[in-house]
């Protein structure tokens, strides 16, 4: 039925950030790399163009960019008593589709996360003792290292030209940077945005409270810059349509914009729009991947593309999806606890406050997706625990990325909601409004994950993958304990006006945007009996099956995603000319 | 209930005239060249921009009702109707976003948790006039008259019930109706790119502040970083630019 394909060397399902960092160290070896994406190449079309760029209502509310929900959803319960229902129109996350995935819209906001993120379970462990983990708590250490890391975090904020100031160069705290930050060889590549009125109001409020603010690491270009690879990004422009949007400036870092017209120019490079990827062929006896399965969106023809290599690099939710659906590895079961596809399913935890400033001019609209101050006080296991009734932590902020009208206005609570009053309130505080930001771990819990959903299936008849996730009792917990030094900070920034001090409450709200930070399903780990991939992300079950992404963290971190997906998927790009010259397990 | 002041004069004199959803009364009623900003936005206003490609008169009568509560004529805009709010909802439900584009169509139905979305089988436009039709039964019932020919007061009143589930349906979710759908669309309507036909001249924008596109803020970032920013006096939309 399949039509099948001449053979090729690497089949990387997914054409976005992972795919083609994994295919810029292979292709520079040689190495033939076929990538299949389902999406299209935006990099022409209205999107990347003035004025249809700076268009709120087709990008950002219609979501122009991003997954076609009519295609495929996700299903969605908050525990495993209920019953799934799919999420007609999702908007807590928003995954990307097209040349350059998630990444060629996303804010750039580029973290490298706590050095002692990889041990994390080591680290509480040694800290407040074995019995400090919950039991319902499975946090487990990656089996990787931070030092392992750093070379590739290294290479990728020099890819992608990042602009910040370091806080700790090999150990040495510097000022004006993040202290907390994990130790980095040298300077960021550029220096950082230029701050925002809120994000000075921000830095003089936490400085007197005793805490180092510090500007947020950006994949946003303040300067020009040549990378190692010579592509350019020009300067930022602070156009406040940035997440969500394609950068026509070139002044955002993103996949499409610095790494695929570079691997284009590469002869062993090769990338397939409009391939929906249905399935990896898999031999159970030889414990082989064989190719994968792809539906040609164009002329509809399917086809069977064999591979010595295939590398899943579909984002968090295809990943483990594809890996549900062609039967490779056991499907997490939370009553037996046992099996491993589909565990560690993590979101974020945010909260925030709203503030509104009568005589000062925060003009949102002058922004870029990483102008954010923030301090590292208050995240992940940077303060002591031990009297706490929760783990984790959150990076406080004052971020201003836009001033898009549609979403980003706030007027002070008990506002009406529409009429003369409406006007007014909004007239009065569009151009004074911010708010203060807890961007917050979120761990593990056995009752969090992800499988098939058994009756709703996608546009190709395929089942959806179903959430069964919401904020638990940790998460709640941390997030109404860092609120409250969010509330405080909030007060010391003498607003006019301050929102309500909330923690995050549950339940999980699909409608309501928090991140596109979904993560776990297909975690990492030394121990086949607690993860899908081993150390160097290879299948367990499949000597010559890899996966990258957010899917491959046993927990998300009180920082953005990006960072160390990244590093781990440029180390993957060695790993694999190294196995592609002599397959084995790495 | 007949003396009542009725909301909408327009819709009256239309469908006097027999007239509704074809042709404008304002466009040609007014003075061209009238010099307050109402009455000049309303002499630009084509006729074309006044026909429906979605609603029904009675629908339409409706949606230009609800637009000019929630957007009276005021000291910051033009009433709802003349910012082209219900333009804009008429626009959006006859195009890809009222017919359901992008979004999960499959079954089985099934209602759940507010938190999982909205699960009826109706495509926006559907849901919208369904909501509708509901709504003018239910003032028919409570008031003796359809939402359009409530006097303001009245009007208002049923919108706030509706939208904190105090007007229920035995079919349709009202609150729901209002909220996910009538009250997005509403937002859009005013702040939306004009193109789209709400937001007319950007009267919303310079309402806020906001000035629009280009956006190229490399040297303003600094400059008028903590300060007014001129631009936002005479904001500019891709009809500026194209
Ligand atoms: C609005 C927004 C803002 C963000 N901001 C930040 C930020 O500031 N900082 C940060 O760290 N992260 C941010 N992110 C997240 C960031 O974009 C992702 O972490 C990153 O893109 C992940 O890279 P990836 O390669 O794993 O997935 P992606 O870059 O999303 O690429 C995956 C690709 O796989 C394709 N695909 C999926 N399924 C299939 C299939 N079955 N067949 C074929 N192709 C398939 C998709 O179409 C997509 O192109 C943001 C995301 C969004 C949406």
């Amino acid at each position: 039925m399949a039509k099948r394909l001449p053979h090729r060397r690497v089949v990387i399902v997914g054409g976005g950030l992972c795919a083609a960092l994994i295919s810029r160290q292979l292709t520079a070896q040689g190495v033939d790399v076929l990538v299949l994406e389902r999406g299209i190449d935006h990099a022409n079309g209205p999107a990347a163009r003035l004025p249809s760029q700076r268009d709120e209502l087709r990008w950002a509310q219609r979501q122009g960019l991003m997954q076609n929900w009519q295609r495929e959803t996700y299903t969605l319960r908050h525990t495993r008593h209920e019953e799934s229902l799919p999420v007609r129109w999702m908007g807590a996350f928003l995954p990307g589709e097209g040349v350059g995935g998630a990444a060629s819209h996303w804010n750039g906001q580029t973290w490298r996360w706590s050095e002692y993120d990889p041990a994390l379970r080591t680290r509480y462990e040694t800290r407040y003792g074995k019995s400090a983990i919950p039991k319902e708590m499975p946090l487990q250490d990656w089996g990787t290292t931070y030092a392992e890391l750093e070379p590739y975090h290294d290479l990728f904020e020099k890819l992608f030209g990042l602009s910040g100031k370091a806080g700790n160069i090999e150990g040495l705290i510097q000022a004006g940077g993040n202290p907390f930050e994990a130790p980095r060889r040298d300077e960021y590549p550029q220096r950082p945005l230029e701050i925002t009125e809120a994000g000075i109001i921000f830095k003089a409020a936490t400085e007197s409270l005793g805490y180092r603010p510090f500007p947020g690491p950006a994949a946003n270009s303040s300067g020009t810059y040549l990378n190692p690879d010579g592509q350019r990004l020009g300067p930022c422009q602070y156009c406040g349509h940035c997440e969500r949007f394609l950068c026509e400036a070139h002044a955002k870092a993103t996949p499409d914009g610095l790494l695929y017209p570079l691997l284009r120019t590469r002869k062993s490079f090769e990338i397939r729009t409009h391939a929906q990827v249905l399935h990896i062929d898999y031999d159970r006896q030889a414990k082989r991947a064989l190719g994968v399965r792809y539906l040609d969106l164009e002329s509809g023809e399917e086809y069977q593309q064999p591979a010595d290599i295939v590398v899943l690099a579909a984002f968090t939710m295809s990943n483990t999806r594809l890996l549900l659906l062609s039967g490779i590895g056991a499907s997490y079961d939370p009553t037996a606890r046992h099996g491993v596809v589909g565990k560690n399913f993590c979101y974020q935890t945010q909260s925030g406050v709203g503030l509104f400033f009568r005589n000062r001019w925060i003009n949102p609209f002058l922004a870029a997706g990483c102008t954010l101050t923030a301090i590292d006080e208050y995240n992940n296991d940077n303060f002591d625990h031990s009297a706490l009734p929760f783990l984790g932590g959150a990076n406080i902020s004052a971020g201003v990325t836009n001033g898009r009208p549609i979403r980003s206005r706030s007027t002070p609570s008990g506002t009406p909601r529409w009429g003369t009053e409406w006007k007014k309130a909004n007239a009065e505080w569009y151009a004074h409004s911010c708010g203060v930001g807890a961007q917050g771990s979120c761990y593990p819990h056995v009752e969090n994950y992800l499988d098939l959903d058994p009756v709703y299936r996608d546009i190709y008849g395929l089942p959806l993958l179903r959430m069964t996730f919401d904020f638990r009792e940790n998460e709640v917990k941390m997030s109404r304990w860092v609120t409250e030094k969010v509330g405080e900070i909030c007060k010391a920034m003498a607003p006019d006006i301050m929102g309500p001090v909330k923690g995050l409450q549950g339940p999980f709200d699909s409608r309501v945007y928090q991140s596109t930070h979904v993560t776990g399903g297909t975690v990492m780990g030394a121990d086949p009996r607690s993860s899908v991939v081993s150390t160097h992300l290879q299948h367990w079950d499949a000597e010559n099956l890899f996966v990258v992404g957010a899917s491959v963290y046993p927990h998300n971190s009180g920082y953005n995603p990006t960072g160390p997906l990244a590093a781990l998927a440029l180390r993957l790009g060695d790993d694999l000319v190294r196995y592609s010259s002599r397959p084995r397990q790495l | 209930m007949s003396d009542e002041k009725k909301p909408n004069d327009r819709r009256s004199f239309l469908l006097q005239a027999g007239l509704a959803g074809v042709a404008s009364l304002t466009s040609v009623a007014l003075p061209a060249g009238a010099s307050t900003p109402d009455t000049a936005l309303i002499a630009k206003t084509e006729p074309a921009a006044r026909s429906f490609h979605s609603l029904g008169p009675e629908e339409a009568a409706f949606i230009e009702a609800l637009v000019n509560i929630m957007c009276p004529a005021d000291q910051f805009t033009p009433n709802g109707v003349d910012c082209g709010l219900a333009i804009y909802i008429d626009r959006q439900l006859a195009g890809p976003y009222g017919q359901g584009d992008g979004r999960y169509q499959s079954g089985p139905f099934k209602q759940g948790k507010p938190e999982l979305g909205l699960q009826l089988p109706l495509t926006p436009e559907q849901f919208c006039k369904a909501g509708i039709a509901a709504v003018n039964l239910a003032c028919k019932r409570d008031n003796g008259a359809t939402f359009d020919q409530l006097a303001p007061a009245a009007a208002q009143a049923v919108l706030e019930k509706i939208e904190d589930g105090r007007m229920t349906d035995p079919r349709l979710p009202l609150a729901s109706w209002f909220n996910d759908i009538i009250y997005a669309l509403f937002i859009e309507a005013c702040f939306a790119d004009p193109m789209y036909g709400g937001n007319r001249d950007a009267v919303f924008w310079k309402m806020i502040g906001y000035p629009g596109l280009p956006a190229t803020h490399t040297i303003d970032m600094v400059r008028y970083r903590g300060k007014p920013y001129p631009g936002a006096q005479n904001p500019k939309s891709i009809g500026d630019f194209s």
